[in-house]
């Protein structure tokens, strides 16, 4: 066992796919000399060369074309945005091409490529720094989405990503990339894909979240707890295809339902999972299903830390919800 | 005779009589009699099945068709310069032209009608083909898009150390696009083995090539990126198989990549969506069909007496027999099952589409 904070984490699962699997190539803007400009790929390039790790010119684009192409080919490319945010002029290769592979050539072909890219606010990073996009991909039929909370599932997520046969867009919550350190395994290992973890277990209300927020879901489910109130938190992980099961287990259990994003709520995925549950609990709910998510504004800068929801806000749904 | 990239004039080797227009030795460039018949054939059945394309959509057998009319000569003469383990990323126009691959005829109709014998199962509109062992990657319908992935696999091309070439197919409305400059930087930085293959027919739906480009050519645009930009007539056979094969020998030797540029004319409205009376006149189209790239081929032929009316007639009754042949059985095929609309969305098929088959299925059986 090693101890690693996320970013660290990122990078082991780099190294370890790098270094066993000649088909995988790491790739975009500073990811070489620089290791990348929040470290995920420091020392790569120098223990690669740059045929595996290299720096692109300044195109979302044209690095999200190469990785198409590389997949055709049979390679297995990593390419990093440098923050989700940028992804836009590339969004056209992702939306049109990547998503639609395998279907339209009528499974002759398929698209094995992960787009790694730091998301979330909380880094004082403004609008074009932290914004949470998941929910527009997730409503792209043929991608995979997939976001950590921590450093254990960090590594075993993106392992498996690079070795999954569909794109995948694996998102990392760019606030905790070193906030903290856990032990994790050394050497290679899975985290699956599609699955969602149950961090807590408990009896009066579930909450379900994902990245960064689920580290402000703990802090309020610590300060419930003194008042007597037991959460149960789900981590979601993967947004699509997400994991129904282990949310209507949760959701039959407690009755209650509270879905954290730091997105702006209207059209998030908290929207898509309030639905689901709506459609296949509503005989096992007891009060309104509800949403702590950003404001439906776009990201603010000075501000951020009122646009964030925070722990308070989650304390405040939840004493909400019970008194229904 | 050496040729250049940068010309003002595309670069011709046979007139509109079919003449030469110097003195040609064709094994210089490794064209025999053989060839020549071969591409005209080609040429022809490339027509003939375009032909079938525009009858289906008339008799309402097919919801919509995109021609290639008018750039067969570019599609099959270029074509021809590439080997069997080369890579073909085709634009919309290109595929009535892939049989010259090896794609068979039965499957080039049955992705016009969308019949189960289609390699991609009816989930394209016609155009948009592609064939995995044949090398032949698969096209979308957003414009460019090609341009930019074919540099990708041209990356890998290059990663793996094979020497081989890929050659992106788009018309000159794909130049506006970001694509062709995220293909053009990306590959000329990185030294990419990538033909860009520029069929430029003077329209992009009904916007004339004056307003997609303030450029005088194309080609030139190769220039900024360090790469070479060549202007062929595209409707001269002889002369875009000869600029594309010097293309794509020099791309596998030194690995890089280089733009062609191919001025050729659309005979057809864009799709059959499409009027074109409304944005050009027939006088126009009239005097483009005398520098007719098939018509130009034949008379060549018949210079060199190699061919003439009567072997001609000959053959366009033989390819039309087979055509109809052809298509009276792809019409008899079925259409692909609706359980098949679930599937292929991802390597295995999660459990909400599972769920949206079921009801579907119910809704089919209610």
């Amino acid at each position: 066992m090693v101890k690693k904070n996320i970013a660290e984490a990122i990078r082991n699962a780099l190294d370890i796919m790098l270094s066993e699997d000649e088909r995988v190539l790491v790739f975009g803007e500073d990811v070489g000399k620089k290791g990348g400009v929040f470290t995920v790929t420091e020392g790569l390039q120098e223990k690669y060369g740059e045929q595996r790790v290299f720096d692109t010119p300044l195109d979302e684009n044209g690095i999200l074309g190469m990785a198409k192409g590389l997949a055709l080919y049979g390679l297995r490319p990593v390419a990093e945005i440098q923050f989700v945010d940028f992804i836009w002029p590339g969004f056209d290769v992702i939306m049109s091409d990547i998503s639609k592979e395998r279907f339209r050539s009528g499974g002759q072909f398929s698209c094995p490529l992960v787009i790694r890219a730091p998301y979330g606010g909380g880094v004082r990073g403004g609008l074009y720094h932290s914004q949470s996009p998941e929910a527009i991909f997730a409503h792209i039929p043929g991608l995979k989405i997939v976001i950590p909370s921590n450093p254990y599932d960090a590594k075993g997520l993106l392992i498996s990503a690079i070795e999954d046969e569909d794109p995948i867009i694996f998102l990392e919550p760019k606030k905790i990339y070193f906030a903290f350190r856990e032990e994790i395994p050394e050497e290679k290992y899975f985290v699956p894909i599609g699955k969602a973890k149950i961090l807590k277990e408990g009896k009066d209300i579930t909450l379900i979240s994902y990245g960064y927020m689920i580290h402000e879901c703990k802090k309020a489910i610590e300060e419930l707890e003194k008042e007597g109130i037991s959460c149960e938190l789900v981590d979601l992980r993967t947004i699509t295809p997400f994991d129904g099961e282990t949310i209507l287990n949760s959701v039959a259990k407690t009755g209650k339902v509270i879905i954290v994003v730091e997105a702006p709520k209207i059209n998030s995925f908290a929207s898509e999972l309030s639905a689901f549950i709506s459609e296949r609990a509503i005989y096992y709910i007891d009060a309104p299903i509800l949403r702590v998510t950003g404001w439906d504004t776009p990201f603010p800068y000075i501000l951020e830390h009122l646009y964030l929801p925070s722990y308070k806000r989650i304390i405040l749904k939840a004493k909400k919800i019970l008194e229904v | 005779m050496e040729i250049k990239p940068f010309g003002s004039e595309p670069f011709r080797v046979i007139d509109e009589e079919g003449k030469p227009l110097f003195d040609l030795n064709l094994k210089e460039y490794g064209i025999n009699t053989e060839i020549l018949l071969k591409m005209y054939k080609d040429i022809v059945l490339t027509r003939e099945i375009d032909k079938l394309g525009w009858i289906l959509v008339r008799q309402g057998k097919a919801y919509f068709y995109i021609s290639i009319g008018g750039h067969e000569t570019a599609h099959v003469a270029s074509l021809y310069a590439l080997e069997k383990e080369d890579y073909v990323m085709p634009y919309y126009r290109t595929v009535p032209s892939l049989h010259v691959r090896g794609v068979k005829v039965e499957e080039i109709f049955s992705q016009i009608l969308g019949k189960y014998t289609d390699p991609l199962k009816g989930r394209q509109m016609p155009g948009h083909f592609g064939k995995k062992e044949l090398n032949i990657f698969v096209p979308g319908s957003p414009v460019g898009l090609g341009h930019n992935v074919a540099m990708g696999v041209a990356m890998g091309i290059k990663y793996k150390n094979h020497k081989r070439v890929i050659i992106s197919y788009g018309g000159e409305g794909s130049t506006s696009q970001p694509h062709f400059h995220s293909a053009m930087n990306f590959a000329s930085v990185f030294k990419l083995p990538l033909i860009i293959f520029i069929i430029d027919n003077h329209y992009a739906i009904s916007v004339p090539r004056t307003k997609q480009t303030a450029s005088e050519t194309i080609a030139i645009k190769a220039k900024a990126y360090c790469m070479e930009g060549y202007l062929v007539d595209g409707n001269d056979a002889i002369a875009t198989y000869i600029v594309t094969k010097k293309c794509v020998n020099e791309v596998r030797e030194n690995s890089k990549p280089i733009l062609i540029e191919a001025y050729t004319y659309r005979y057809d409205p864009h799709s059959s969506a499409d009027d074109d009376r409304k944005y050009r006149k027939k006088e126009e189209i009239q005097e483009w069909k005398k520098k007719d790239g098939l018509l130009r081929l034949k008379k060549y032929l018949e210079y060199l007496s190699l061919w003439d009316e009567e072997k001609d007639l000959m053959l366009k009754k033989e390819i039309e027999e087979k055509l109809n042949n052809i298509l009276e059985e792809v019409e008899k095929k079925h259409l692909p099952i609706y359980k098949d609309m679930f599937y292929e969305v991802y390597v295995n098929t999660p459990w909400y589409l599972e769920e949206e088959y079921m009801e579907l299925k119910r809704e089919m059986e209610g």
